[in-house]
């Protein structure tokens, strides 16, 4: 079970877990056996608002680093996600289909989008933020949107 | 013969949304268009004040509830005044099953926004007169 790191920003609380990295725009890879499974960070998909539809490339599709996996749709935003490591998709959680809000209920567990067979993992690991490191910069980027919005 | 019970209708009250919009947009037509007679709408915000009357009305009817969001604040909101949330709705859950009506605009909802709403009412509709049958064959 992930150990989280954790902040409160004006009412909002975010969770940053620290067993896997993240890209700079909140998505993150978590190493499952030989695959790596990615979501959406809490941060993102709090940010991003109440999923209505997640729409996975199917397993079969080759990504490059910054390919878009995954295009959400919430109440708020259409957004893709955007691959953090290049392979191909082998597996897409079944859940997103008919449950797309489990990103929103269960964003670092039970509401990964996919897994990648990756191809260059070692590489692409070096150009993910730790949990430290991410957690610094959402915390920054959290505090940018509430002085916006204030 | 006592008298028959009216389904209570609890919309969110969230504002500047538009889900939230068309949680109320279809509320006021079941309540005011669709079925009058046999439905009654309670705005949040009384529950929220802790109104008597309406904690009364709730404590002797059954509600339905339409959540314009994942916090759903409205059944939250009937179940902490007392009353029983017969049935649960969320305008999200509708918006998946007609994904072409995506509404947008918050005072004054798009075209599609007011085509869901519409199909949000009929369906609210459907679970009034299933629990007045309820009702009825329970008296």
């Amino acid at each position: 079970m992930a150990d989280y790191l954790e902040t409160k920003v004006d009412k909002f609380t975010f969770k940053v877990a620290t067993d896997r990295h993240y890209n700079s725009l909140g998505v993150w890879a978590l190493a499952v056996g030989k695959h790596i499974r990615i979501g959406l960070s809490d941060f993102l998909q709090q940010s991003s608002g109440d999923v209505a539809f997640a729409d996975v490339n199917p397993a079969g599709t080759v990504l490059a680093v910054g390919d878009a996996a995954t295009e959400i749709e919430t109440v708020k935003v259409t957004i893709a996600i955007l691959s953090p490591l290049a392979g191909q998709i082998v597996k897409v959680n079944p859940l997103m289909e008919n449950a797309p809000e489990t990103i929103n209920q269960d964003a670092y567990g039970e509401g990964w989008l996919c897994e990648i067979e990756p191809s260059a993992w070692e590489s692409d690991l070096k150009n993910l933020l730790d949990a430290d490191a991410y957690f610094v910069q959402m915390k920054r980027q959290a505090e940018e949107e509430v002085n916006k919005n204030e | 013969m006592s008298e028959p019970k009216k389904v209570i209708i609890v919309p969110c009250s969230g504002i500047g949304k538009s889900f939230g919009t068309v949680s109320r947009m279809a509320a006021y037509q079941v309540t005011e268009d669709d079925r009058p007679d046999k439905t009654q709408l309670i705005p949040l915000a009384l529950l929220v004040l802790g109104d008597e009357e309406a904690r009364a009305v709730l404590a002797e009817n059954p509600a339905i509830t339409i959540d314009g969001c994942q916090l759903a604040c409205a059944s939250k909101m009937v179940r902490e005044s007392g009353g029983k949330v017969a049935r649960e709705l969320a305008v999200l859950d509708s918006y998946r099953r007609h994904r072409d009506l995506k509404p947008q605009g918050i005072t004054e909802l798009n075209e599609v926004g007011q085509k869901l709403a519409v199909v949000l009412a009929e369906e609210v509709d459907g679970m009034v007169d299933e629990l007045v049958q309820e009702g009825t064959e329970n008296a």
